[in-house]
């Protein structure tokens, strides 16, 4: 059976899609991440225009963090102030990353800032990823020990507000900020921007691990509805029917996720990951040195 | 219809227009193409040329050691679809000379004048990339030995056949046109238009998302939210039970 993408103009094998969302889904379970920052990749390696991956992503992911939002919030996992704080900075930083995209694509140099930003962005954390798992798994000979722990300045900012559900009474400009840059990646990678918006919190706003993961899913959801709005009306590139498969994949792969996680808990795990992390990472980037198949390639239909 | 100044008259097709709609819930539409030309060896081909479109197509070159998509090349002028359908593999039906010369095939579709941005390449260049892209794409079709012929009544021979427009075919005129050749040699020619008037599911789509770009957006947010909801409601029933 064949599927047709009405706004990537190509048809697919849904089958294939739909395994893919359970792929991630099941790894975002597990982990309790998103699964952005390794969709999008993905979807651009099996060919959909990286424009078009960004924002049905984006897309994507606003049915994914709702769903995960529900549970979160019955479990009273969420600081519903805090993650108000936090989108508001996103929804400015979302703006502002899709000027950036938007002038870029104007220049022609659009493919180039998406894959430049996931070579450097998965290299990085599939790196940090793969230390940590490594020195929790005891190999690298250290103690344990937080490495980010000098943030008295973060005490000593002005306009402090008590957020409670955290039991933190801290300046606001600091999850102002921490929004802000997640609200950039959000419009130019189309991810909620877990993997970033999870250890600012825990590290630099010093947030309760447990209400980290519903906070972070609480505020993507408007964060990636508006970059999913931002999209389409200035780009016209979000493909729902794309967006609806990998969610429908995902549903699944996250209850699988989950339950797997009650058995499969481990650094060795972890491992995993983070070289998975870091493979798609350095796919990325390879994409940009080899010499492609087709040097020329459709960029865009109109009517 | 008949080609006046012709006798006899070599072809016959039904009407010269005719108004199809695909339904809005289906994946396309077939179209079936019926006709009759006098009994004898006399072989058919068809071309069905659909409504222009603009294309872009970019040229990846290296720069500073990477990839980059630097040059680009504007169509305006291309066919949405293009199919061509025969009686015979196309190369038993005559020579490339022959059809050259009537303009017929996809070798010899014409794909508009269009504009090269920051590429050194011949727009000749493009346009072979671009039918092999369309083809692949299944918007350029060959059908080679599609077209049943068989005699009926007296001395006709009635040909028909058929091809699918999928859902996001463009709204608008379909030119089809009919050649008939016997031993070899090109003998007649007619055409009629097919007018697609109401677009399929996939077509919607993208005309909503390029002409209601707010409305557009707003549904898919709406709508993945709605299923995101509806996922959560369904494994907590299943939990549970």
């Amino acid at each position: 059976m064949e599927f047709y993408l009405p706004i990537a103009e190509m048809s697919i094998n849904p089958a294939g899609f739909l395994v893919l969302g359970m792929a991630v889904g099941t790894l975002s379970g597990i982990f309790g991440v998103g699964g952005g920052f390794l969709m999008t990749p993905l979807l651009i390696l099996l060919g959909i225009p990286p424009t078009i991956a960004v924002a049905s992503e984006a897309n994507h992911i606003v049915g994914s963090s709702l769903s995960g939002t529900i549970g979160h919030l019955r479990r009273r996992a969420v600081d519903i102030r805090m993650g108000n704080v936090l989108l508001t900075g996103g929804v400015l930083g979302s703006i502002v990353g899709i000027l950036i995209f938007n002038s870029l694509k104007e220049a022609g140099f659009v493919d180039l800032l998406v894959t430049i930003a996931y070579f450097f962005f998965l290299t990085i954390i599939g790196l940090l990823m793969l230390y940590e798992s490594l020195d929790s798994m005891g190999l690298l000979g250290h103690k344990k020990r937080s490495r980010f722990y000098h943030h008295s300045w973060v005490m000593g900012l002005p306009l402090k507000v008590r957020f409670r559900r955290s039991g933190l009474y801290i300046s606001l400009i600091p999850p102002y900020l921490v929004g802000f840059v997640v609200g950039i990646l959000s419009a130019i990678m189309g991810v909620g921007g877990g993997f970033i918006m999870i250890p600012a919190m825990i590290y630099i706003l010093r947030m309760p691990t447990s209400v980290v993961v519903g906070t972070s899913l609480y505020q993507i959801i408007f964060i990636t509805s508006i970059v999913t709005i931002l999209h389409a009306t200035t780009n016209q590139t979000v493909d729902f029917v794309l967006a609806l498969i990998l969610l429908v994949g995902g549903a699944i792969g996250a209850q699988l996720g989950v339950r797997l996680s009650n058995k499969l808990k481990g650094p060795a795990l972890r491992v995993a990951l983070s070289i998975l992390v870091l493979s798609v990472g350095i796919v990325m980037g390879l994409e940009l040195i080899l010499e492609p198949d087709q040097s020329i390639t459709i960029l865009a239909g109109g009517h | 219809m008949i080609l006046s100044g012709q006798s006899p008259p070599e072809i016959f097709v039904d009407g010269e227009e005719r108004d199809i709609k695909i339904k809005p819930n289906i994946a396309g539409t077939e179209v079936v193409l019926l006709g009759a030309t006098p009994a004898g060896k006399r072989e058919i081909i068809i071309e069905v040329v659909g409504p222009r479109r603009n294309i872009t197509l970019q040229e990846k070159r290296r720069f500073l050691g990477l990839w980059l998509g630097l040059g680009k090349i504007n169509y305006h002028n291309v066919p949405s679809y293009y199919n061509i359908l025969s009686s015979k593999p196309l190369n038993e039906i005559s020579d490339r000379e022959t059809f050259n010369k009537l303009g017929l095939g996809l070798e010899n579709l014409p794909l508009g004048k269009a504009e090269i941005i920051n590429s050194d390449l011949k727009q000749s260049v493009f346009d072979k990339r671009l039918r092999t892209e369309m083809q692949n794409k299944g918007q350029f079709l060959e059908n080679e030995s599609s077209i049943a012929v068989r005699s009926g009544p007296g001395k006709v021979g009635l040909f028909s056949t058929e091809f699918f427009l999928p859902s996001n075919s463009l709204q608008g005129k379909y030119f089809v046109r009919y050649f008939t050749f016997r031993d070899g040699s090109f003998i007649s020619y007619t055409e009629n238009t097919i007018d697609l008037k109401q677009a399929g599911f996939s077509r919607v789509v993208w005309l909503t998302a390029n002409n209601f770009p707010l409305i557009y957006g707003l549904l898919a947010v709406i709508l993945s939210g709605l299923v995101g909801w509806l996922v959560s409601i369904i494994f907590r029933r299943l939990k549970i039970s």
